[in-house]
């Protein structure tokens, strides 16, 4: 009866979908780096310790309200307690393990055994329970039983605390874990040095009356203090032959120091572009909105530097190291990723539908940009997508990628050449609207609902004050263009003016639209 | 004197792509291939030449006030010693010359090029200006590039009295006769912003010439009334 109970509530919770995303939403408030008000619990969290921390030293020599203490003592604990027992729930899941067993069992054509369920949960549990983490948690909790005066020492445990809520540490603990067998083989050398070198210093001093060193404890703490290079003086050899063990365990304690610290270098050295890389992907996870250019040639590094410009935050990928490295250079995030590779977008956290504002395939190799449109339209099927065409032949394959907008040099110089000889004039001007490098320019102004209530109509505008020329509207409801509008045509929220001026007139006239609605 | 001949040193795709589009401005469209390059199973038929030669044998068929020439060599080193080489046989001769990019676009200018067309930093606009200003691009786009109602023109003032004795500054050229104006080009082909400082006290004569914007019918409305012949 007991067994059919357990085993409907553990079928029940594991499909439960409430039960599964609220557990889900715990795990991710709690451990997940990503979820945003993760850091808000962490920040609480830390001020609880320096609180706890603050009111312990205080306690030494001055007196405390006991209401501080006891929310020190008791709340804080509690919080503690409660934080230690959603992290032991989110850990694992027991009706999963209860279910699999079952499943497993059931396929065996058996009774469902939960004992080996209840084993395996025990087992995963305990697994948690003792990792270092989970058991600087739980001793952070016991000054709650404050009355035991040393268990109030235990307040610095709390601090400890402070270590899984501080990524720089998770990210020098696995620095050094990367050289274990060598920190082991450091750590087994010197421990065999402290140990040989306590016994030898002992034999030779503890006999002799005037020598400081009368226990193996005092033997041994000079030979830490001795090997760590530290050398406090306190204790000291006066015997030759303590002296000569002491000239030995210096020799051996500078070995171990330089080891130390260049397996500490070393570990960093090697680790060096992954933690670059990690913080690269950390940045690229906190943009909002972000032009991603595949491919870093030519064009590439031009744009970049016009898109930089006006201040737009830009990612590049690229599979050749090199022109990362060149796009680094140039004060770009750039990731040495192919841009053809789905597993690159989904490392690199590349939410494109949220983040992406536009991808730009500017390889100068038609091939190459296929391959990544595609990929790209694997993932999204609306993003923008902008490719460089190098062979016209290749234009429909293009298309046929999903592309949205082809750019083809080539085409560009043909009709360029054209424009240049048939109507020079034409051209010079429409080249100085479009170059940054002039002071006219055109701009586009968009509408918004507050300004067309201020200026209904094209002839409300005062855009002859600030010298701007009002080129025409695009209407944006019905995506039409219209020339020189009359002075009664009614603008519209979504609506754009095409401004032709002076670039400061241009954002006076700009500015100068908010500012009556802010007047109003 | 309108251009009746237009000759293309430099035997590859964009010297094609130049010889499609201009072939209807020009009486005659030449090819002008380096020597040593390969040309065979080629549609267009390109004559020969050669960068360490006199140019003796091009100079008797280039009549330089006639002509524009296209200096379209991929390689840098070479687009530049071809346009240097002309201009030292041809003082008169419009020279327009493609460069990969602005530091070679600079050294075309200096070998005597009339205009010079940056590839790279020409696309990387382009690309800019359909991302950051994708209608004001459809816009010049379709009045350069394509068969647009819409056009930008340049138009010659012959009758300034029909203004009587204006400055530019004094009329409202954005409600004018439909067109809007742009700017005042000078004799070297420069432009000056209507709306310029330079330009407050300038008194409309004839030989101006503007720079509108408009319908094609318009613009010939205007051109009627301001006497541009």
């Amino acid at each position: 009866m007991l067994k059919r109970v357990i085993l409907d509530v553990a079928y029940f919770l594991n499909s439960s979908t409430r039960y599964q995303s609220f557990k889900l939403s715990v795990y991710n408030i709690l451990e997940n780096d990503k979820n945003r008000f993760k850091k808000y619990v962490d920040i609480v969290m830390i001020t609880l310790i320096f609180i706890s921390v603050t009111v312990l030293i205080r306690e030494v020599k001055h007196p405390v309200s006991d209401s501080l203490v006891f929310f020190s003592n008791y709340v804080i604990s509690v919080i503690f307690f409660i934080e230690y027992l959603l992290r032991l729930w989110v850990n694992s899941s027991m009706s999963k393990i209860i279910v699999t067993r079952s499943e497993h069992d059931s396929f065996l054509s058996r009774e469902p055994n939960l004992t080996k369920a209840f084993q395996e949960i025990f087992k995963t549990k305990m697994r948690y329970i003792l990792s270092v983490r989970a058991m600087i948690d739980l001793l952070a909790i016991l000054p709650f039983f404050h009355e035991l005066r040393l268990l109030r020492i235990f307040i610095l445990f709390r601090v400890f605390k402070l270590f899984r809520y501080a990524r720089s540490f998770h990210t020098f603990s696995g620095v050094l874990a990367t050289k274990k067998f060598e920190f082991i083989t450091l750590a087994m050398f010197a421990s065999i040095v402290i140990f040989v070198s306590s016994v030898l210093i002992y034999v030779m001093e503890a006999n002799n009356p005037s020598s400081p060193i009368n226990t193996l404890f005092e033997a041994v703490y000079w030979s830490i203090v001795t090997i760590a290079t530290v050398g406090y003086g306190d204790v000291t050899p006066i015997t030759t032959e303590g002296r000569f063990v002491a000239m030995l365990v210096i020799i051996s304690g500078i070995a171990v120091l330089a080891f130390t610290t260049s397996l500490v270098v070393s570990a960093f050295t090697e680790k060096l572009d992954e933690i670059k890389e990690v913080k690269n992907i950390e940045d690229i996870t906190k943009l909002e909105s972000y032009y991603l250019i595949c491919g870093y040639e030519s064009i590439a590094i031009e744009l970049s530097k016009k898109l930089q410009k006006s201040q737009h935050s830009i990612i590049v990928l690229d599979s050749d190291a090199s022109r990362i490295d060149k796009a680094r250079k140039d004060g770009l995030i750039a990731m040495n990723y192919s841009p053809g590779s789905v597993d690159s977008y989904s490392k690199l956290n590349i939410d494109i539908k949220k983040q992406v504002k536009a991808i730009l395939c500017l390889h100068q190799n038609d091939i190459e940009n296929v391959y990544t449109a595609l990929t790209i339209r694997s993932m999204n099927k609306d993003v923008f997508i902008l490719s460089l065409l190098m062979k016209d032949a290749n234009r429909k394959k293009l298309e046929f990628a999903g592309i949205n907008h082809i750019v083809y040099p080539q085409e560009l110089v043909g009709m360029i050449t054209k424009e240049l000889v048939g109507k020079p004039a034409a051209f010079e001007v429409i080249h100085q609207l479009r170059s940054e490098y002039t002071n006219v320019d055109i701009d586009e102004v968009a509408l918004t609902t507050r300004i067309v209530e201020n200026f209904p109509t094209i002839g409300s505008l005062e855009n002859k004050k600030y010298k701007v020329i009002v080129l025409g509207l695009f209407k944006g409801s019905s995506d039409k263009f219209y020339f020189n509008p009359l002075d009664s045509t009614i603008l519209e929220n979504g609506d754009y003016l095409l401004a032709i001026g002076y670039s400061v007139f241009i954002s006076e006239f700009e500015k100068s639209l908010h500012m009556k609605v802010e007047n109003v | 004197m309108s251009k009746t001949s237009a000759l293309i040193f430099g035997f590859n795709k964009y010297a094609l792509e130049i010889q499609s589009n201009v072939k209807t401005k020009y009486d005659s469209v030449k090819i002008y291939a380096l020597a040593g390059q390969e040309v065979v199973g080629s549609e267009v038929e390109p004559e020969l030449f050669d960068l360490g030669d006199e140019w003796s044998s091009i100079e008797k068929c280039i009549q330089e006030e006639e002509s524009i020439a296209f200096c379209v060599l991929e390689d840098n080193a070479e687009n530049i010693f071809l346009t240097i080489s002309l201009r030292a046989h041809f003082k008169d001769l419009i020279i327009i010359a493609i460069a990969s990019n602005n530091e070679s676009a600079n050294k075309l200018k200096m070998a005597g090029a009339n205009k010079v067309i940056p590839l790279v930093e020409t696309t990387a606009d382009i690309i800019s200006n359909v991302l950051e200003r994708p209608i004001s691009n459809r816009v010049l786009q379709s009045i350069i590039y394509e068969e647009s109602l819409l056009k930008i023109e340049q138009v010659k003032i012959d009758n300034a009295a029909f203004f009587e004795d204006k400055h530019i500054s004094d009329i409202d050229w954005s409600r004018y006769q439909g067109i809007i104006i742009l700017s005042l080009m000078h004799q070297d082909m420069s432009h000056e912003f209507i709306y310029a400082a330079k330009l407050k006290k300038k008194p409309i004569s004839n030989g101006d010439i503007l720079v509108v914007a408009g319908f094609e019918t318009d613009i010939q409305e205007f051109k009627k009334l301001i006497g541009s012949k």
